[in-house]
């Protein structure tokens, strides 16, 4: 695992030494030849994890999420290029070191096998990305998002440190490898209850649940390209993946305490797409759309059978490639028009053909067509949930609608009928731009091909 | 001043506190403390104007009273125990009168209110003396006596501190008042792990110290009382507005900072003892204080110039020295991954 985060932490040195022409260039290159060794840790032999060392680890669940992770900070950083290009070069090197912080830190955390260590790791994302809102995105609102970014989220994780230090002091060891073997059903009582809630809030918080997610549209609006590619892509699936590891530890608590969000989730998965069908927000649209996706990852680890499990961890990297696209997709909409607002820049098919061709491909997967992970990860979630009761097909489908919906309205508003008149000079596509589409949507297509790899560790 | 008669004086207030820390005989620790007072005043009054007469007569009225009611449960304890060593203290109305005497001398709730006062009435550096060095004796001697407080009196202070420490400092723009209450809020995360394990008290002692060092010489450096005067430095030294933020992100207890650590030590220490409600609730009100730093981290780094510094310079007199600034800073915000080494403080 060192043979990850070594080099990314190099990246760091890398930045601050290269000279005024080369940090975008040696930065990028150097990130993707280390997503590429990541792709080594997705050869998974087994049902038991790679365990590396004491400290590290990496099992059919988190391989993917790495693999995501390091494939992401290209990305990032050529999608970063067009709105620093006029910033001091200092200013430059000071956001790519704080994507690399983030980059180290996310590795850490998904790799992580003690999970006190994996806690203060998820903490330590918070402050590059708060920095990353807080200093370069656009408008006056991105103090107050920066804000709820912080304090929700921390409201929701101090309690998780106490529960965790209190199960440590009860089963020895937090240690993730020997508490699969260790493992004992919880008793029941009120203080157990307590912790349930506690482990579990920090988590919900981050996906969001319906309830608390008012810090994500905030958040994701208001941040840079980057900010948001990684926010939507990795630091939501950070809440997946900890519900992921800490629901095998609380049960059977679940049966019951995972009631009230199932509903919120439920409920809360309609009520989001139905609003993204009268934003007039771009980003907004798509910010509430991945309250949307994450509401059904919710419910999928609630659930707990194999099948959910395998539809959420599909889902989780599914949506964060595509979630990831639409923001950049979005975010070269606002480079050349510098608005946000859907009805300005309309009938984008006549003027950028080709970029039309990946709205068209982002909004598919974005409505799960078949046979993109998306669709294997939604499917998955649904049957599961309507083995677990019948209803729920009926939330379900309506929502798979509704997500067909609004994919459909943000296309057309923004690709087909006549264009407004002043937008006839924009400047045509970059390389870059379509080399960052294409780099989203060939994993993802790729991916339908053997979606083995992406469904988690109950396969 | 005198250069001599400041040194003088500055190592009285020195000897003081060494008086105190290293005695065995309830008297000269009394006498400690009382050199300690009485030497700190004219380095309080560097300047010489009502305020910071004020400022000082307020410390000398509630450090005497304390004084006073140390010397009390002195002699209460002699009259129980016969002798004047310290260890614990052999009577339950002792061990309150001496706790509520430290309890003053330190600025925890109830006998918080001279804080804000006196810090904001004297001069920085002053300020920095007296929240960092001031706080070693009366916590040294809490050490000491430990086995013997009143539970339920430390949990009560330490947790209404923290509250007050809080909720205090949200309203407030001034530099060294918004450090007082930062100052109130330390002082109750230390005691209320006091009575389970003394070592974390004396961990979190030395970390808090460390990063109020370093926010003092940062503000000093950029000489800035005020919010606003310290949201001007990314004109003067672009640099130490990053410093600012690591600083006050390590104040206000975010991982991976090493002001994490001493936090995540007491809550582990608490937990560990079975009490959990009030390690999350400490945790929470703890948040209280993440807002004011990054009030003041928005209004100084987050929110700058979108040019480089070519534009305008502020006009400044020579660069202040400041002393031992990186080691300082680096101590404040890196320490996290030492944590195992913890182990050398008992």
């Amino acid at each position: 695992m060192l043979k990850i985060i070594i080099p990314t932490i190099m990246l760091m040195p890398l930045t601050w030494l290269s000279k005024k022409n080369m940090i975008w260039i040696n930065t990028t290159t150097y990130s993707l030849l280390i997503s590429l060794i990541s792709l080594s840790l997705l050869n998974q032999p087994s049902n038991n994890s790679l365990n590396f060392s004491l400290m590290f680890f990496s099992d059919p669940l988190s391989a993917p999420l790495l693999v995501l992770t390091t494939w992401l900070l290209p990305l990032m950083l050529m999608a970063s290029q067009h709105h620093l290009s006029k910033e001091p070069l200092i200013r430059k090197k000071l956001y790519i070191t704080m994507l690399t912080m983030l980059q180290t830190f996310l590795i850490m955390t998904f790799t992580a096998t003690e999970l006190i260590s994996f806690y203060i790791l998820f903490e330590a994302t918070l402050v590059p990305t708060l920095i990353i809102i807080t200093r370069w995105g656009n408008q006056t609102e991105r103090l107050n998002a920066g804000l709820y970014f912080l304090f929700y989220t921390l409201m929701g994780s101090l309690p998780l440190l106490i529960a965790l230090i209190s199960i440590q002091n009860l089963t020895g060891s937090l240690n993730f490898l020997l508490i699969q073997y260790w493992n004992q059903a919880l008793p029941d009582s009120w203080s157990n209850i307590f912790l349930w809630l506690a482990c579990m809030m920090a988590f919900m918080v981050k996906m969001p649940l319906y309830g608390l997610h008012l810090w994500l549209p905030k958040a994701h609006v208001e941040a840079p390209i980057a900010g948001s590619m990684v926010l939507a892509a990795i630091l939501l699936k950070l809440g997946g993946y900890g519900m992921l590891r800490i629901t095998t530890m609380l049960n059977p608590q679940t049966s019951f305490m995972a009631y009230p969000f199932l509903m919120l989730s439920l409920w809360g998965m309609i009520m989001t797409s139905s609003i993204c069908l009268r934003q007039t927000d771009l980003k907004s649209l798509i910010a509430y759309s991945s309250v949307s996706h994450m509401a059904l990852v919710i419910v999928a680890v609630l659930i707990q059978t194999p099948w959910s499990y395998m539809g959420a961890t599909a889902l989780m990297i599914a949506h964060g490639l595509t979630s990831s696209m639409l923001f950049c997709l979005a975010n070269s909409n606002y480079e050349r028009t510098h608005s946000r607002t859907m009805i300005l820049a309309r009938g984008l098919q006549t003027l950028l053909p080709l970029m039309a061709a990946w709205w068209l491909l982002a909004s598919l997967t974005n409505l799960a067509l078949p046979p993109s992970i998306n669709l294997i990860g939604e499917l998955f979630v649904v049957m599961s949930s309507f083995s677990w009761s019948n209803i729920t097909i009926i939330l379900m489908g309506a929502n798979i609608t509704i997500t067909a919906l609004y994919s459909l309205y943000m296309l057309i508003t923004t690709q087909r009928g006549k264009y407004t008149h002043h937008i006839n000079s924009i400047k045509p596509s970059f390389t870059r731009e379509n080399a960052l589409m294409a780099l989203h949507m060939t994993p993802l297509l790729l991916l339908s091909l053997n979606p083995k790899i992406i469904l988690g560790f109950t396969y | 001043m005198n250069p001599l008669i400041f040194t003088t004086i500055l190592m009285t207030v020195l000897l003081g506190t060494m008086i105190v820390m290293m005695s065995s005989h309830w008297l000269m620790i009394w006498i400690g403390f009382e050199m300690n007072l009485l030497a700190i005043i004219p380095i309080l009054m560097k300047k010489y104007n009502p305020r910071t007469m004020e400022a000082s007569t307020k410390y000398f009225l509630t450090q005497a009273t304390a004084s006073m009611l140390l010397m009390m449960a002195i002699i209460i304890n002699l009259m129980h125990s016969g002798q004047w060593t310290i260890m614990k203290v052999f009577n339950p109305t002792a061990s309150i009168i001496m706790t509520s005497a430290l309890a003053m001398k330190l600025g925890l709730t109830p006998f918080h209110f001279w804080v804000p006062e006196v810090t904001q009435g004297i001069s920085l550096t002053s300020g920095l003396i007296l929240l960092t060095w001031q706080k070693l004796a009366p916590m040294s001697i809490l050490y000491q006596i430990s086995p013997s407080i009143n539970l339920n009196i430390l949990l009560t202070m330490a947790v209404l501190s923290i509250l007050v420490g809080g909720w205090g400092g949200l309203n407030q723009t001034q530099l060294r008042k918004i450090m007082a209450y930062s100052s109130i809020a330390h002082m109750g995360w230390m005691t209320a792990v006091l009575a389970y394990n003394p070592t974390l008290t004396m961990l979190n002692m030395l970390i808090y110290i460390m990063m109020t060092l370093t926010m003092f010489m940062l503000f000093i450096h950029s000489s800035s009382t005020t919010t606003l005067s310290l949201s001007h430095t990314w004109n003067k030294t672009p640099l130490t507005t990053t410093l600012i933020l690591i600083t006050l992100l390590s104040m206000g207890g975010l991982p991976p900072l090493s002001g994490f650590m001493p936090k995540w030590m007491i809550i582990q220490e608490l937990t560990k003892n079975s009490s959990i409600i009030l390690p999350t609730l400490m945790a929470i009100m703890a948040l209280l204080n993440l807002y004011f730093y990054m009030r003041l981290t928005y209004s100084t780094s987050l929110t700058m110039f979108p040019s480089t510094n070519n534009m305008k310079m502020k006009w400044q007199f020579e660069t202040k020295r400041i002393t031992l600034l990186p080691p300082l800073i680096v101590m404040s915000s890196l320490l996290l991954p030492l944590t195992p080494m913890l182990s050398i403080l008992d």
